[in-house]
């Protein structure tokens, strides 16, 4: 990459400044949204225990006491929070257990499956999006095209169940991460197979293409490098859009699959009822999403020098 | 934004009446005929058991039984029904709360628009799903819980398109012609803005249409609806899985209506674009 | 920048990874691995804690008991206590214990060892959901010497020789539980037993492996050590993925697996089918007598009539599982049970006219006082219960009435319900090698009297049964007992639990304790 004038580098720093603060201040915003559906819509987390049987009628006044659930919402909201920056998220009131600790013991295993999906995904979805376009004319061409559509349709947890019974007598096992992670990866190819597709068919019908190809390079992979590389941002973009469909796809696939992971502890928290595991897998997940949404818009500055002359 | 604009057809190039299109209407219009007026013809409850479990459509045609006995086609056909339904209702609150904080958002003050940008970019942050089930969290299991939060869940994201609508036609010729005659601003929304915003608003109504269809059926599918007799495509498609080595259909069956129907509405979305 | 990034060479590289990846995701040990499939993720994994019956399946072998009770006979042998002696009015048991025992952490197991046990299962502070329950009137433990302990009651309770011989009272390092605490315990546990705690990481597995120095098993088991080095416990909560697991090599057995899938399995030759009778209650639906319509004796015993429940057994369970006879299993309790049905003759219809439910204006819905005849049936979500509850349902409405279906989604929420009260039947059991199982459910101050029924006889009975000492005394107080559940109609047994396990048949000498749900994993050989 050609090193940049300073004047221009600095321009850079304070556009990803800029996104990084407007970044923290919506999922700021989204961990405040969390906190107050939840109290006010949910009933009281008390109520709740001394239904189960969880805490007696005595102790229930010094358990609320000690959940600091007397006093206004608001000092409610402000010690949440301060908890939060401390990395305090708070105590599961039926596991007894820290919720940043239950958290990150099933991290693990969804992240795995998630990071496995993604690549398994963009490949495929660049796989496809680019036999449509580079072959448009013949049949492989639409095969592809129709198959992007087709799995953008698909919901995760059809395409899990099709994929656990056409292998039902190939004895691959269900629980180690290709099959998941294969299912899970396919259901973003679709929509990342036809951004590539409608992007690259325009970029290879453009003047520029056109005018390499008048240059003397072939019909080739090179030729191919050079038409893909003005969709990057937009891939990336889409890319980072898509890690919202890929939360909602591991809650399923988890699911489907039966393996660990953040998907099906915030499954099983929500039928408990433990609002603490809820409040800390979103907040973690809003955290994430948003995260993702800037180093998407990083990596489509350092991509495309156009995008960098916008103030 | 990069607009998508996919080929539907190996031959020929048009871009409204296309196979495509008129192969998912027919589709809709069969899945809603089939829904709504097979059962009256039909002698089965889809909530009673009428013969040995798992049968197969050979020994109890057309559709065989589930689990517990029940005609499977019966099932199938009201499972569409609630399917659609309840999609339906969650579709339309989504629709008509998204225009109405669309249309306050791009016609009142800029203060106003502000906050409830800010509301929707702050929900915007919490991934869809995990937006619902935070609400499925608050008012407990059950299928009006479902209908709601799904609901509810997709409000964000429509508000941010058709705000985006409104303040495109807001710039239109004719809406500056009718403010400078002093038209108030609530009948320039309603009689100028929101009658010419249909056709733009069109595409992604039905785009979230089949989003709610997907979001419906996947926390049905997660055992969410509270009460698992009722038949709705995502439940059937969950109880057909525990099955699956021994009677595939009960599950592939609604899976394939589900992506068929939302195959359909997304062909038809592109269509309207 | 040319062709670097090429598709295919990416494509290439990723494929390398993952394979790298799978490689790495199976084990590659020499020594003998069994690996079990569970079922249900419990909550906890304490046992002198939590009161799940899955924590018991691998905790069974890393914890002794004082004493065990034989499966067949229910007759009490020796384990960590070699004999005992029970006092004349009842109060106090003295137990004499081994010498010979130490915990997996190398300390010794002496009486102030088994203090500090029952110490921690009293203590309020740890909320102990079940294993306190089982200590009944107790009032304290003491060390007379080093190796004789002494267990005092308030009041006699024949019971406790039964909760003694079960994990949930399994003696425990008290360095251990001094060390960790509750909540952390159980990441930690140590215990006496045939197998090592290793680790437990919640809904993904446990592991065992063999503890050599094992020299002090009771007579129930058969190997002095365990054959198999290593087990490792997998959970498999969706029914749906219990069989694939099976099938795929995942897991060599696992249990609670669906009838149909269990018949399927047992057909092929590389699986062998192994049906254990759970003794306790029935998969079983209490009425709330408090609650109108079902605080009327003749409604309550139209809608136990009105149940075709050899139907509801035959669609779910096939021939696998027998029709409940009362309020305990017939297995294990048959001498208890009655052999005649209370309502005798009179059809569920005759019985709703009777007391008032008549359809007047032919909606096929049942009326009385201008009012309608709706019902709420919960049904709790584990096991078959949604399904049966969904059965019910037709039957009742068969019958003129609204059933309003509500699946808990929790045990939690379950719980939830019922204190609320707005529930007319509702779905629960326990499982349990003593009758006095009943007392919590049907006295009047018990912590499970879902319905709410309040009779001094019956408390009579129930009382008394477990203060009795006489083995035959007991059983006629027993047997009158569950005379008066079943003529007052207080609940609607289904069907008597049978677990269907199906294993390799690599896997052999398959046991399982007294109470069903445990295996004797010390005994259990695998063909390499």
């Amino acid at each position: 990459m050609v090193s940049l004038p300073y004047r221009s580098r600095t321009r850079i720093l304070t556009q990803l400044l800029q996104r990084l603060g407007l970044g923290f201040l919506t999922a700021f915003a989204a961990l405040t949204l969390t906190f107050f559906i939840l109290r006010l819509i949910g009933t009281d987390p008390v109520d709740s225990l001394l239904a189960q049987g969880l805490t007696s009628a005595e102790q229930a006044e010094s358990v609320r006491q000690e959940l600091g659930l007397d006093q206004p919402l608001l000092t409610q909201y402000v010690e949440y929070l301060s908890g939060l920056l401390r990395g305090d998220f708070g105590i599961s009131l039926y596991t007894q257990r820290p919720v940043l600790q239950t958290i990150l013991e099933q991290f693990r295993w969804t992240v795995e499956l998630a990071l496995t999906g993604l690549v398994i995904g963009i490949l495929s979805g660049l796989a496809m999006g680019v036999t449509a376009a580079w072959w448009e004319n013949r049949f492989i061409g639409s095969f592809a095209a129709t198959l992007a559509s087709l799995l953008t349709a698909l919901p995760v947890a059809f395409t899990g169940i099709l994929a656990l019974w056409f292998t039902r007598d190939l004895g691959i096992s269900g629980s180690k991460i290709v099959m998941p992670a294969s299912v899970l990866g396919l259901s973003i190819s679709g929509a990342i197979a036809r951004l590539v597709y409608s992007n690259l068919l325009e970029s290879l019908h453009g003047p520029y293409i056109l005018a390499a190809q008048a240059r003397g390079i072939q019909r080739s992979f090179r030729l191919l490098w050079h038409a893909l590389r003005p969709i990057l941002p937009a891939l990336v973009s889409l890319i980072a859009l898509e890690a919202a469909f890929l939360f909602a796809g591991t809650v399923v696939t988890e699911t489907v699959f039966s393996r660990p992971g953040l998907g099906r502890l915030m499954v099983r928290a929500i039928l408990d009822g433990d609002y603490q595991i809820t409040q800390g897998l979103v907040a973690l997940a809003a955290l994430f999403y948003t995260a993702s949404h800037i180093i998407a818009d990083w990596l489509a500055l350092m991509f495309d020098p156009r995008l960098r002359e916008t103030a | 934004m990069a607009r998508t604009h996919v080929r539907s057809s190996l031959k020929g190039d048009g871009m409204r009446r296309t196979p495509g299109f008129w192969l998912s209407v027919t589709w809709l219009v069969t899945i809603c005929a089939a829904s709504w007026l097979l059962p009256i013809f039909l002698p089965h409850d889809p909530y009673l058991p009428v013969a040995d479990p798992l049968l197969s459509g050979r020994h109890f045609p057309p559709l065989g039984t589930d689990a517990l006995g029940r005609d499977f086609l019966s099932r199938i056909l009201y499972g569409s029904r609630m399917t659609l339904s309840a999609a339906v209702l969650s579709a339309s609150i989504t629709i008509i709360s998204g225009i109405a904080l669309g249309l306050i958002a791009s016609t009142t003050s800029n203060w106003v628009d502000r906050v409830i940008l800010g509301f929707v970019n702050a929900a915007l942050a919490i991934p869809g799903l995990l937006f619902a089930l935070l609400l499925t969290a608050g008012l407990g299991p059950g299928f009006r819980t479902i209908i709601l939060a799904i609901g509810f869940g997709l409000i964000p994201g429509y508000t941010r398109l058709a705000r985006s609508v409104f303040l495109q036609i807001r710039q239109a010729e004719y809406i500056t012609a009718a403010r400078s005659i002093g038209m108030r601003p609530m009948r320039i929304a309603i009689s100028h803005i929101l009658p010419n915003a249909i056709r733009g608003v069109a595409s992604f109504s039905a785009l979230h249409f089949s989003w709610a269809i997907m979001g419906i059926t996947t926390l049905t599918f997660l055992g969410l609806s509270g009460d698992p007799s009722i038949p709705e495509l995502g439940a059937l498609l969950n109880s057909g899985r525990q099955h699956l080595q021994i009677a595939p259909h009960l599950a592939i069956i609604p899976g394939l209506l589900i992506s068929l129907t939302i195959l359909a509405i997304y062909r038809l979305s592109e269509e309207l674009d | 920048m040319n062709s670097r990034f090429s598709p295919f060479r990416a494509a290439f590289l990723v494929l390398i990874i993952s394979g790298l990846l799978c490689t790495g995701c199976q084990s590659t040990n020499q020594t003998s691995i069994l690996r079990y499939g569970l079922t249900l993720s419990p909550s906890g994994l304490d046992p002198h804690i939590n009161a799940s019956a899955e924590l018991g399946i691998p905790l069974h072998s890393v914890y002794d008991t004082l004493i065990v009770r034989h499966g067949d006979t229910g007759e009490f042998l020796p384990s960590l206590a070699l004999a005992w002696h029970i006092s004349a009015d009842g109060l106090v048991y003295t137990f004499n214990l081994r010498q010979d025992v130490h915990f997996h952490d190398g300390t010794p197991f002496n009486a102030h060892a088994a203090v500090a046990n029952f110490e921690y299962v009293v203590n309020p502070e740890h909320h102990s959901q079940k294993a306190a329950a089982m200590l009944g009137p107790y009032q304290k433990a003491e060390a007379v010497d080093d190796y004789s302990l002494q267990i005092h009651l308030n009041e006699p309770f024949s019971p406790l020789l039964d909760s003694l011989s079960q994990v949930y009272l399994g003696m425990a390092s008290p360095i251990a539980l001094e060390q960790w605490g509750p909540g952390e315990y159980q990441f930690h546990q140590v215990g006496t037993g045939p197998y090592r705690f290793i680790e437990y990481i919640p809904n993904d597995h446990i592991t065992l492996e063999r503890f050599a120095d094992y020299a002090w098993g009771p007579a129930v088991y058969q190997n002095e050590t365990a054959k198999i080095e290593r087990i490792e416990f997998q959970f498999y909560e969706d029914l749906a993925t219990r069989a694939l697991a099976l099938e795929r090599g995942e897991v060599d057995i696992i249990g609670e697996i669906s009838p149909q899938d269990a018949l399927r399995l047992s057909s092929h030759e590389e699986f062998g089918l192994f049906a254990v009778p759970i003794p306790g209650q029935p998969l079983e639906f209490f009425f709330n007598t408090e609650l109108a319509p079902t605080d009327d004796l003749l409604v309550r015993q139209a809608l136990v009539t009105g149940v075709d429940r050899t139907r509801i057994i035959q669609t779910l369970f096939g021939d696998l599982s027998p029709v409940s006879k009362g309020p305990l299993s017939a297995q294990s309790f048959e001498s208890l049970l009655q052999e005649d049905n209370p309502s005798d003759g009179n059809s569920p219809i005759e019985l709703l006219e009777r007391s008032g439910w008549v359809d007047t204006d032919d909606d096929g819905i049942r009326e009385k006082d201008q009012r309608e005849l709706v019902l709420n049936l919960i049904s709790p979500p584990w096991g078959s219960n949604p399904e049966v509850a969904q059965l019910i349902k037709v039957d009742w409405e068969s019958l003129g009435v609204i059933v309003n279906l509500e699946v808990a989604s929790s045990f939690g929420t379950l719980k939830q319900i019922e204190t609320e009260g707005q529930y007319h039947a509702i779905g629960l059991n326990f499982f349990g090698t003593d009758p006095d199982l009943l007392r919590s459910f049907f006295a009047s101050d018990g912590v499970y009297n879902w319905s709410k029924y309040h009779s001094t006889d019956l408390d009579y009975l129930l009382i008394n049964a477990a203060s009795e000492t006489d083995m035959s005394m007991r059983n006629t107080f027993y047997r009158q007992a569950i005379a008066h559940i079943s003529e007052q109609a207080l609940v609607l047994p289904i069907r008597d639990y049978v677990n269907l396990i199906v294993h390799k048949n690599t896997l052999s000498n398959l046991h399982f304790s007294a109470q069903g749900w445990f295996p004797y994993l010390i005994d259990l050989e695998l063909e390499s």
